[in-house]
């Protein structure tokens, strides 16, 4: 007792909660009387939340200071001197799904608050997906694990640390014997360098893999086909003809952000009439994919096997059997073969991730048969590491389990106890194991049943290393010091081997050994472009070395369940994320929940509609869901999404959804044949943000047949009674093309982020109290069967002949000299006159103080250049106000006019397609100018005669049958 | 004019003055007092809850921003314009039998334009606020925005309350004199005496009165059609389907005027009933409020259907939409309660026998109230719940909060008014000693 001995004269302790106030005297504690310390002190959780809130703004503070041993490299310049309201932009990535998203990260004095893409980096171009935006709540979230826990009680991590060592010391007599590591999937180099060692040191341990949306099936196809393990990589930018059986590629995921870039340039080149392109889709569940598509047939996942059979058939590769097809089916798949016959080395035909391996190479035979690979479709090492040998790696842990192989687990990074698959019980089994370790973000299922729970750091408050989709290594960098008392995941499993650690230093072993020489100018540059030069995945040419098409399968035994990721909480990975629980899903504009999507057809035999509860059976498991009636679904399939029924205690998702986990086969992950529905009877709450979907013969989403292309429109404004706005250069204006949106979030997330706007929760969604600026309009139009289905942003309009200027009774809506319609909250006297005349109903209202109880951590994420709003104020979209005023600060230091393309809005620059540009309208030349000047520009609504800055592009049609109507 | 009839006749005309002072029905009072007491409790309760939480409590949303609150505002304030009608405008016609009914519908005027004046205060998002609508000097250096209906709604109400107490207060000051005189007790003597302002009933005291009298009910007519036509501009200056449309003004005029009387004649049956006024509130004069009330429905009825007919005739898609909205829509339930309760019950008033029973016509009038106030929720809550995009379509249902309030304000309404029927004279007790003068016998006119 360094602390009582070192002291003369009358230091007397009083009580051992005295000395558990300093941190020696609780590791003390710890190691002399570990159940006392198990049960703390009289530290009650809330007096400890209270101290972490405070610490909060000093770590943002102290992350001002440049530390000499933690030099973290600003993008555009040295922090000679940080100034107070200048943003500093670091580049960085964070991880998703095990992949590296690249980003910026804009930190005011040391708090990040928001993330772009990287400009620099080829995977994102500066663009997000919505996930990646989400990721900035993440690192704040209140919710997360902040302490070891031991028993579920707080704990010390010299505690751990003491238990870890004796334990790498038994290891290294049993030469890791029964020892085993599970991570989520790794592409880390350093992380994978680590396991290694691991493995190096215990021969006997063992590293497992839970990948819950994992590419297993991809790369048994792979390996089927050319005898190893490849990744797939279409060039969707050279693509004239893509046919996707159920290749979701435009649809939530690690890699849309690639893919909906690459899709975006094929189709401006076809809005250029320098290019064709064509989609053909055919799925059983509608999806994003299909909404773009110019061709779409809805199938069973067995009927799509026997479609794929027949096209292949048709483009000549040879020993396909054919099954049945019925007439209409027979004639898409001869219009598909002659579509990809036509284009031959410049098609592409995708075959879903999802599917049956024997499927997915039949698809790859077909691709070798047009010609493609190496043009449109090429091939990498997997950028993900799986461990040798084992595809169905959390299977082989289990089956160990069983066997009494296992004695101490460690799982860094995922949560098998609820994203293993029901039959396997992972829960159940894993309480065999003696030793059981969880590191993770959360206090999720897996650390309830762990005897030690630690808490991990988030992305980007630590140092690590991960690829990107393309193979490229980004170095992830702290864009603020730790919030909490967390560790990187590259320290936990040194932890593991008895060692301590510095995460930084981990990662810069990697690279020294990686580059050996020049280490120091390398690892500045890398971090400073945040990607590190040659590390992308070279293309190969491998051969195929396998041609045989397997038999199809049986004829399909009743109703199929399609299990997917959810467009908002991916696996349940973001289930604590109130962002991504509250974006409204792409087709179903659901949010905080799951549903049973059943085709209109199906619900109508069984007396379902929207919101009424059901019972789905597969196998011996059932779980109850509300049901969602999707339009152009599949009559044959249900689908269900993951990462809901959560069933962690502190969780917010605590209660939403259902868990299709259960459902899940670990033989059959995505698809379960002969499932049943049955409604209960009872109804559930769904918060969804549309009500309505059908167009019902309105022209909100204009159309234009590509043979129309060329035509003219006019472009006049019908006559109005008020005088015409005075209009000043610059005068800003918006422009979204409908041909270009993909539908995914990314601009509603980063509007979030940008402009501080809260999250409400699920009831108040369901009220209709949401509170988006930026909303994604969906809409159906046609057949209930098969609609054509169409997504239109909808931010604010901009009016000119504002209707909401007019019956604010205290000037608050007014309107700017540039064009702007602003919203001046703290004049607002919530009439809600605005919201009533909006015809557009943008206006969002703070029905309560939505942001006066957020926890610190939350106001410390706030971008300080925009207003938080108080109860009862009317806000709305600004067009990004902050960022103009910025440009025009700028501009007016340099005496020079704002540039065009100098202001981007948070949603313009997320978004992956680029389909939204703004700019100055007052300049012909601009490039918003030049888009409203396209035949194709259209207004909303414009029989109200608003006049509106934000316009739209009309979406190009190329279906032969509206070629022959209209 | 024969001295017996006189001296009842005075008996009779006296009789209004002596009520305050013996108050011939207490218990009843009592009882009616108690209900609205409690309502008006309720009604600070709502009003709490809302103040501390926010109009989150209320069941609105976007696109229904409006709900519960704007429909009472133009309900109430429909229903004080009879009062003032009944009054200002029957007084300057010359028509005496209105002696009988023009203090209490003054005064049902007052506390009706009272609770309308309050719901938009507690309607708005932060009603601390409220008074930045008034143009007053700040160190702000903002003005109210005069382009706005809310503006003009601001001082549409603030005048109609001002001229409304002024007119009812100076028509009550030969009545409190004369209370006054009769009054026993030191304390009512004082207190009646100095609402009195000193009235003497000189000549000149009577000059001077029946000019300012004259001149506030010349201001007060006008105001009648000023005050609604600007709050149905609250609607009609959207550019919303539904709303959008010129017939709106003489509409909602004519509705206030029609809900007006059906309230009046409910409160005359009501005190006729319960302070023992048949003598005064007699047969002749129920007949005329129910002519009253059946002309300004049938009015109001050619509103309706002018709105249809203006609406297919015009047949823009989305105005025509809004219609099968109303008329088949999940709120077709308040389109057809407001068409049902508004003209079928008042079909019977063309019967003379009919508006000869107090009971049927106090159902009747019963009916239009609850009717107009259906035309008025259906008129706020089917136009936006469905306005142009099928995207922002929402749904709306009052919460628990809304009903309170209003319930509450139901109390705000009553306890004054009874409040007015236990301590002053409710009928002008004067005019109608005048008006038998001139006319030589109440029973024969």
């Amino acid at each position: 007792m360094r602390q009582l001995t070192g002291k003369t004269g009358r230091h007397f302790w009083r009580s051992l909660e005295e000395l558990w106030q300093t941190p020696d005297g609780r590791r003390f504690m710890a190691s002399e009387f570990p159940a006392l310390a198990r049960n703390g002190i009289s530290i009650n959780r809330r007096s400890l939340l209270k101290i972490m809130g405070g610490s909060l703004a000093l770590a943002g503070l102290s992350a001002c200071k440049s530390d000499k041993d933690e030099a973290a490299y600003p993008y555009v310049s040295t922090p000679e001197n940080v100034t107070i309201g200048e943003a500093k932009w670091y580049a960085t990535a964070v991880t998703f799904d095990g992949y590296a998203q690249p980003v910026l990260g804009k930190t005011f004095t040391g708090r990040p608050v928001k993330l772009e893409g990287n400009p620099d980096h080829p995977m994102s171009r500066g663009t997000t997906d919505a996930y990646t935006q989400a990721a900035l709540l993440g690192l704040y979230d209140p919710g997360r694990s902040q302490s070891p826990l031991h028993f579920g009680e707080p704990a010390e991590w010299s505690a751990f640390d003491a238990e870890m060592a004796r334990k790498a010391e038994e290891f290294d007599r049993t030469k890791g014997e029964s020892f085993r590591l599970l991570t989520g999937p790794v592409s880390s180099p350093t992380l994978l360098r680590q396991i290694a060692a691991v493995t190096a040191r215990w021969p006997k341990a063992r590293w497992h893999v839970c990948h819950p949306v994992s590419d297993g099936l991809q790369r048994a196809a792979t390996v089927q086909t050319f005898g190893r393990p490849l990744d797939l990589h279409p060039a969707f930018d050279a693509a004239e003809t893509i046919v996707s059986f159920d290749d979701d590629f435009l649809g939530p995921g690690p890699r849309q952000t690639r893919n909906a870039g690459l899709f975006a340039d094929r189709r401006r080149l076809r809005q250029d009439a320098k290019g064709k392109t064509r989609l053909f889709v055919i799925e059983p569940i509608p999806s994003a994919t299909g909404s773009m598509a110019d061709e779409r047939l809805p199938a069973s996942p067995v009927e799509i096997d026997r479609l794929l059979r027949a096209v292949a058939a048709r483009v000549g590769v040879a020993g396909v059997a054919e099954s049945e097809l019925t007439g209409r089916q027979m004639a898409w798949a001869d219009k598909a073969a002659a579509a990809l016959l036509a284009a031959r080395e410049k098609a592409l035909v995708l075959v879903g991730r999802y599917h049956p391996s024997a499927t997915q190479a039949l698809g790859l035979l077909v691709n070798d048969a047009l010609g493609s690979f190496g043009k449109t479709l090429r091939f990498t090492d997997p950028v993900i590491t799986v461990p040798p040998g084992r595809d169905d790696s959390l299977k082989a842990l289990v089956d160990d389990i069983q066997a009494s192989r296992v004695s101490m687990l460690a799982i860094i990074g995922a949560n098998p106890a609820y994203t293993g698959a029901g039959d396997l019980d992972f829960a159940g089994a894993m309480q065999k194991v003696a030793v059981r370790i969880h590191a993770g973000l959360y206090q999720d299922e897996t650390a309830a049943l762990s005897h030690w729970h630690v808490p991990l750091q988030h992305d980007l408050e630590s140092w690590s290393d991960a690829r990107s989709v393309d193979g490229a290594v980004t170095i992830v960098q702290p864009l603020v010091r730790p919030f909490y008392d967390a560790r990187s995941a590259h320290v936990v499993l040194e932890n593991l081997m008895g060692r301590q650690a510095n995460d930084r230093e981990l990662v810069q072993q990697t690279w020294r050994e990686t580059w050996r020489e020049n280490f120091d100018a390398r690892w500045r540059q890398s971090l400073h472009r945040g990607l590190v030069d040659g590390t992308a995945a070279g293309f190969l040419q491998p051969p195929v070395i396998h041609r045989n098409v397997a038999d199809a399968d049986g004829p399909a035994s009743g109703l199929s369940l399609c299990i997917r990721p959810d467009a908002g909480v991916w696996d349940g990975a973001l289930s604590d994320n109130a962002w991504a629980q509250e974006t409204p899903r792409p087709l179903t504009k659901l949010t905080w929940g799951n549903a049973i999507l059943i085709a209109p057809k199906f619900a109508d035999q069984l007396r379902l509609k929207t919101g009424d509860q059901a019972i789905l059976t597969a196998g011996s498991v059932s779980v109850k869901a509300p049901v969602w009636v999707m339009p152009g679904q599949n009559e044959a399939t249900l689908g269900i999404t993951l990462g809901y029924g959560r069933r962690a205690e502190d969780s917010i998702a605590l209660g939403l959804g259902c868990d299709a986990y259960a459902l899940r086969r670990s033989d059959s992950l995505w698809h379960r044949d002969g499932v049943s529905i049955e409604p209960t009877g009872t109804g559930e709450v769904i918060a969804t943000t549309q009500l309505h979907q059908a167009m019902d013969g309105f022209d909100f989403v204009r159309t234009v047949h590509i043979s129309a292309l060329a035509q003219a429109a006019d472009h006049s404004e019908p006559p109005s009674f008020y005088p015409d706005r005075p209009q000043q250069d610059p005068s800003w204006g918006m422009s979204i093309d409908l041909d270009l949106c993909i539908g995914c979030n990314a601009c509603v997330t980063a509007c979030q982020a940008e402009n501080n706007i809260p999250v409400v929760g699920k009831e108040l969604v369901a009220e209709g109290r949401e509170m988006h600026w930026m909303r994604i309009d969906h809409y159906y139009e046609g057949d209930v069967e098969e609609p054509k289905s169409y997504f239109q942003p909808v931010p604010c309009m901009h009016c000119e002949q504002a209707p909401c200027e007019m019956g604010c009774p205290v000037n608050a809506a007014v309107h700017s000299i540039d064009g702007l319609n602003l919203q001046v909250y703290n004049r607002c006297i919530g009439t809600r006159t605005c919201s009533s005349y909006c015809p557009y109903k943008v206006r969002r209202f703070n029905w309560f103080d939505f942001t006066k109880n957020d926890a610190e951590s939350i106001q410390a994420m706030r971008n300080p250049d925009v207003t938080v709003r108080s109860r009862g104020v009317m806000e709305k979209c600004t067009y990004c106000v902050q960022r103009i005023a910025e440009a025009r600060i700028t501009a007016a230091k340099d005496g020079r006019p704002i540039r065009d393309g100098e202001v981007v809005t948070a949603c313009q620059q997320a978004c992956p397609t680029q389909a939204i540009v703004f700019g100055n309208v007052a300049d012909p030349n601009s490039a918003v100018s030049r888009r409203k000047a396209s035949a194709r520009d259209f207004t909303l609504l414009e029989e109200v005669n608003t006049r509106p800055r934000t316009t739209y592009l009309a979406r190009i049609e190329d279906s032969a049958e509206e070629e022959a109507t209209g | 004019m024969s001295d017996m009839a006189t001296e009842r006749d005075i008996r009779i005309a006296n009789k209004p003055a002596r009520i305050p002072l013996r108050f011939p029905a207490p218990r009843t009072w009592w009882l009616c007092f108690a209900v609205s007491l409690c309502l008006l409790i309720l009604f600070f309760v709502a009003a709490t809850v809302l103040l501390l939480e926010g109009i989150g409590v209320w069941g609105l949303n976007i696109p229904v921003n409006w709900g519960l609150a704007i429909t009472n505002y133009i309900w109430f304030l429909g229903i004080g314009h009879a009062g003032t009608l009944i009054s200002a405008m029957l007084l300057m016609l010359g028509a005496h039998w209105r002696n009988s009914l023009n203090r209490f519908a003054e005064a049902m005027t007052l506390c009706a334009v009272v609770c309308a004046g309050l719901y938009p205060i507690l309607h708005l998002g932060r009603p601390w606020f409220f008074y930045w609508i008034a143009p007053y000097p700040n160190t702000m250096t903002i003005s109210p925005q005069f382009k706005s209906p809310l503006s003009w709604d601001f001082f549409a109400v603030l005048t109609y309350l001002t001229v409304s107490i002024l007119f009812w207060y100076i028509g009550i000051i030969p009545d409190l004199a004369s209370v006054r005189d009769r009054a026993r007790t030191r304390t009512a003597q004082v207190l009646y005496g100095l609402a009195a302002l000193g009235w003497r009933g000189s000549a000149w005291h009577w000059a001077r009165w029946r000019q300012a009298y004259r001149i506030t009910a010349v201001i007060a007519v006008p105001l009648v059609v000023s005050v609604h036509s600007e709050v149905s501009l609250l609607l009609a200056a959207g550019p919303i389907p539904g709303w959008t449309s010129t017939v709106f003004p003489p509409y909602f005029v004519l509705g206030a005027a029609f809900s007006g009387f059906a309230v009046v004649l409910m409160i005359a049956i009501a005190l006729r009933h319960m302070l023992g006024l048949a003598d005064l509130v007699t047969a002749r004069h129920l007949d005329l409020l129910a002519r009253f009330l059946l002309a300004t429905g049938l009015m109001t009825a050619y509103g309706y259907w002018v709105e249809v007919f203006d609406t297919l005739y015009g047949g823009d898609l989305q105005d025509v939409e809004t219609l099968l909205d109303r008329v088949t829509g999940s709120y077709a339930y308040t389109y057809w309660s407001a068409v049902i309760f508004n003209f079928v019950p008042l079909q019977l008033l063309w019967f003379s026998r009919v508006r000869a029973s107090p009971t049927i016509l106090f159902l009747v009038a019963l009916s239009v109230t609850i009717g107009m106030w259906f035309e008025r929720y259906m008129l706020v809550v089917t136009s936006l719940y469905r306005d142009y995009l099928v995207s922002s379509w929402g749904s709306y249902a009052p919460s628990f909060w809304e009903w309170s309030l209003y319930a509450g304000m139901l109390g705000v309404f009553l306890t004054p008014f009874l409040l007015f029927v236990r301590f002053l004279p409710v009928i002008s007790a004067f005019e109608v000693k005048e008006a038998l003068r001139e006319t030589g016998d109440l029973e024969h006119a």
